[in-house]
């Protein structure tokens, strides 16, 4: 009896069985061919090719034509003013074009700064998905920018290339998770002349930035560059943002507070003369809106 | 004992008949395109990589479409789809799994017949049928045809601003090119 019972569940089971494993081998054969397919690129480590202030490791695809304009907006210390809003402004606007996936050009031009700036991008590593490349992305970034008028200063101005100054950067960033991610960024920046021989012509700076995606359009973004050997001449201050980046389609909408008036590299790491606060004359309140074109 | 015997008789014609069914079919270069039609924008995407088994004797089928591999022509679409929309790096795949009602494995001309089976995008998994034509090729299997799905069943979030650019609708195409798997 005992036996019949257990005779009768085998046979009940046999068809629900060899079903089973018939539906095991699918899905079996399915995870082994994808995973004989070779793994992608970290996706989006930031979102913009500017994580707030600074260059970010993200170079935009070949054909990619992004025209950007960058501004600062910011009140004099002074007690009274009539201006309207903001008591000073400044801007740039700029063009950057893809010419392949890896390696991106770039010029602008800023007012009232007269700083003329242009720049290379190279994508050297991109980071792997599932660790089995690269865990980092690099990006290598140069910088050569002209000042047509007189600054902080610190440059002397006798010809062209007196007024010249040079940034290279190496960008090291890793997504380490699907809302989070960091960037170190070693800076070098290089001035042609110095009027005060107190003042160095080469500065090295540390750069850190970092993204958190709140949603999937909206992430926070802060970046801080550190600057061992500061200015002699002029106090300076490492510079700061804080931020939120917000893409709406075609168009990437950045909004920051920082500390300093500044859209190049070389004048922003080591000119920044305010510290970061929220005083009249400290406070920048920042907008940058990048328009993509797919040529 | 005699119960044991017949155990033993079960599992290996259960083997052997494992091994008939399992005669399967694997499309490695399937392509699925994507439309999204609006007054506003037209996107398209492009997928060379999707992964197919079809099992011959059952008409089983199952789909795999790895999300990263859609190629779209203004290439920044592709990091808002994977990064804004479909979320790639928390659901890397869709994956349908059907079975092909009255599939006649042996017919030489093109049948054209019913897939029943569900649709899964972001962890929601949906049903869905539709009609595919089916054209037997010397060994080869090629199955192809059109369906829809429909945005809102999928967890697919899509700001305010950008709603009038992408349909509720998306059009979907698809052709795989299944020959004999050897393991």
């Amino acid at each position: 009896m005992k036996n019949k019972r257990r005779l009768f569940f085998v046979l009940l089971c046999y068809p629900i069985w060899s079903w089973t494993v018939g539906a095991q081998d699918i899905e079996a054969v399915l995870a082994k061919e994808s995973a004989s397919a070779p793994t992608g690129y970290v996706m989006s480590t930031f979102k913009a090719t500017r994580i707030s202030i600074g260059h970010a490791v993200e170079t935009r695809k070949k054909g990619a034509l992004e025209v950007s304009f960058m501004s600062r907006y910011w009140n004099t210390p002074q007690p009274t003013s009539n201006d309207f809003i903001a008591d000073r402004m400044s801007a740039r606007f700029g063009v950057d074009y893809a010419i392949s996936d890896k390696f991106t050009v770039g010029v602008g031009a800023a007012v009232p700064s007269g700083i003329w700036d242009t720049f290379f991008k190279y994508r050297i590593l991109q980071q792997k998905i599932d660790n089995s490349g690269s865990p980092v992305a690099l990006t290598f970034v140069q910088t050569g920018t002209y000042r047509s008028t007189q600054l902080n200063g610190i440059e002397r101005r006798d010809d062209f290339m007196d007024r010249t100054a040079f940034t290279t950067q190496l960008l090291i960033a890793r997504k380490i998770s699907s809302n989070f991610s960091l960037q170190l960024a070693p800076s070098f920046v290089y001035r042609s002349s110095v009027q005060n021989p107190a003042n160095d012509q080469s500065q090295f700076a540390l750069g850190f930035g970092g993204r958190y995606k709140v949603s999937n359009h909206v992430s926070v973004v802060s970046e801080y560059y550190y600057v061992p050997q500061q200015l002699s001449s002029i106090a300076t201050f490492g510079a700061f943002s804080l931020g939120a980046n917000w893409e709406v389609g075609n168009i990437m909408l950045q909004f920051k507070m920082t500390n300093n008036p500044f859209f190049t590299e070389d004048t922003f790491i080591t000119q920044t003369r305010r510290n970061f606060n929220f005083r009249d004359g400290n406070f920048f309140f920042g907008f940058q809106g990048t328009y993509f074109i797919q040529l | 004992m005699k119960y044991s015997i017949l155990l033993l008789i079960l599992v290996a014609t259960s083997v052997c008949l494992g091994q008939q069914s399992g005669e399967k079919l694997l499309a490695r270069q399937g392509q699925v395109t994507f439309f999204s039609y609006t007054a506003a924008e037209n996107i398209e995407a492009v997928n060379n990589q999707a992964l197919s088994v079809l099992v011959l004797d059952t008409g089983e089928i199952a789909v795999d479409i790895l999300m990263r591999a859609f190629v779209f022509k203004k290439t920044l679409m592709r990091e808002h789809f994977n990064e804004s929309y479909i979320e790639s790096d928390l659901y890397p795949k869709a994956k349908f799994r059907g079975r092909i009602k009255d599939f006649d494995p042996e017919a030489t001309e093109i049948q054209t017949r019913i897939v029943e089976g569900t649709f899964t995008l972001k962890d929601k998994t949906v049903p869905l049928s539709f009609k595919v034509s089916i054209q037997k090729l010397n060994d080869s299997i090629l199955i192809s045809g059109e369906t829809q799905v429909n945005i809102d069943d999928y967890n697919i979030k899509i700001p305010k601003l950008l709603s009038p650019n992408i349909a509720k609708q998306i059009k979907i195409s698809f052709n795989f090119q299944h020959t004999p798997y050897e393991e």
